[in-house]
């Protein structure tokens, strides 16, 4: 791990149609870090994410990637028509300037080599997650932000996932950012808790950072519950 | 007046190809009624041309362009859906066509009027398909990816703006080359039909895409060789085959 972060954030915000959704954030991120974002709906999450990687134009503020950071970008939404007729060998060679073949990609994310042939559309939402990811995985990026989905994905599904980060964490020491619903996925797997709702509520290790009261701020009481829930 | 049945047929096989390539899209996005409502943006440029003695295709592709072109900047400057657009100019153009067209031509151009066109008609349509059929390809990845999955097209840097264009000016073109010989009325046999049987058909993208060629073909040379031998409108019995392979294909999808 060196000290040179990997990105840096300076006092990033974002106005869409006039509105503030994004508040003076900072932070950055090193190498094999793993960096979680949460805040409730509607706080910005998934505008951070894809302001990140440029598809939303920063209104003030810097962000500063490390030269030649390949990112991987797994976005919230993706939802396949049940009637695309497209195998999973043929969505995966859509992929532009891919650095790796696609059976390697499936090793890494766990999936067996027949699943190539068969239709997107068949697959249960965890293995399309995990196609997902094989997806991102083909261009050897440094780091992967994964805006965690919020609806179709069963709970067992979700924590197969999570180990499939931790482990591609493991083995290509890549970097991640998370937004995550789950405080659970926040205390078990991330260096460091970015807390959001608009503004930066919180930034630092989740034990520190995340005091009672920035939770109920984030969440309202509901959050004391997933909180002494998940963190017997 | 074209007497040479041959070159009808080769040139349907290109324009035919090129509409059932083309509407594999359109049945991806979802857009299938786009086309079905652009044509009538051609009428005003057809009636120009008979009016004016000048080749109907051209003031077809015109107006064609020139609505795509409207389409695209209202969808990207305003928030308006692109089908209340696209209905909006189709019933104003189809309105301005009919007043300004002549019965006769009014007829030929809403069924088709292979019979009546000419050479330099029928050497310009086939170029146009063949044109249109190679920057399919050339661009069907990102095609495709916005088609599908727009969140990760945008993050992969292919603009959905100009992707659109793209896919609106590949349609604007293969209507003005399909308008001859179907009319604005049925173009859909040849652009959505065939896509659609393939799609019930196929389970792999690649099946997709070269069965739906496939089918427009067969819909379009069996069309036009009926209508050669019997006394039908080609663009009818086009379509009729086109249904008919349709209503099969949903016996083999279950």
């Amino acid at each position: 791990m060196t000290d040179e972060p990997l990105l840096k954030v300076n006092d990033l915000t974002v106005v869409l149609d006039g509105e503030k959704i994004l508040d003076d954030i900072s932070f950055e991120i090193k190498k094999e870090e793993v960096l979680a974002v949460i805040g409730p709906n509607g706080s910005g999450k998934t505008v951070l994410l894809k302001t990140l990687i440029g598809l939303i134009k920063p209104t003030k503020g810097i962000i500063e990637w490390a030269p030649n950071t390949e990112i991987g970008y797994l976005p919230q939404r993706f939802q396949v028509d049940r009637y695309l007729p497209m195998t999973v060998k043929e969505f995966l060679r859509l992929k532009f300037d891919p650095k790796k073949s696609i059976s390697a990609v499936f090793r890494e994310v766990g999936l067996k080599n027949e699943l190539l042939d068969e239709s997107i559309a068949h697959l249960s939402s965890g293995q399309l997650q995990k196609v997902l990811f094989a997806w991102a995985l083909i261009n050897k990026p440094g780091i992967l932000l994964f805006d965690e989905p919020t609806e179709n994905i069963d709970v067992v599904g979700q924590e197969s996932i999570y180990k499939l980060l931790h482990h591609l964490q493991d083995t290509l020491n890549i970097s991640l950012i998370i937004v995550s619903h789950d405080l659970h996925v926040v205390y078990r797997y991330a260096n460091r808790v970015l807390c959001l709702n608009k503004k930066m509520l919180c930034y630092g290790e989740p034990h520190t950072a995340l005091t009672d009261k920035i939770l109920a701020e984030l969440y309202g009481d509901h959050a004391f519950f997933h909180h002494h829930h998940y963190d017997k | 007046m074209i007497e040479n049945f041959s070159l009808i047929l080769l040139s349907g096989v290109a324009v035919a190809a090129a509409s059932g390539l083309v509407g594999t899209f359109l049945i991806l996005r979802k857009m299938t009624l786009l086309s079905d409502a652009l044509s009538h943006v051609a009428l005003p440029g057809i009636a120009l041309g008979v009016i004016f003695n000048f080749q109907p295709i051209v003031g077809g592709i015109a107006f064609l362009f020139f609505g795509i072109l409207l389409i695209w900047q209202i969808e990207n400057k305003t928030k308006l859906a692109i089908e209340s657009i696209t209905g909006v100019l189709f019933v104003t153009t189809l309105a301005i066509g009919a007043l300004i067209m002549p019965e006769t031509e009014l007829l030929e151009a809403f069924f088709g009027h292979i019979k009546n066109t000419t050479v330099f008609q029928i050497v310009l349509q086939t170029i146009i398909a063949l044109l249109v059929i190679v920057i399919a390809l050339k661009y069907i990845k990102p095609l495709v990816l916005t088609s599908i999955a727009p969140d990760l097209s945008a993050a992969e840097k292919i603009s959905h703006t100009k992707m659109q264009f793209l896919l609106l000016a590949l349609i604007a073109f293969t209507i003005s080359i399909g308008i001859s010989f179907v009319g604005v009325l049925l173009i859909s046999a040849l652009l959505i039909v065939p896509a659609a049987t393939a799609r019930n058909l196929s389970s792999n993208f690649k099946t997709f895409v070269v069965l739906s060629m496939i089918l427009a073909v067969v819909s379009l040379c069996g069309g036009l060789t009926v209508s050669y031998f019997w006394n039908i409108d080609p663009g009818v019995a086009t379509v009729l085959l086109s249904a008919f392979l349709f209503t099969l294909s949903l016996f083999k999808k279950q």
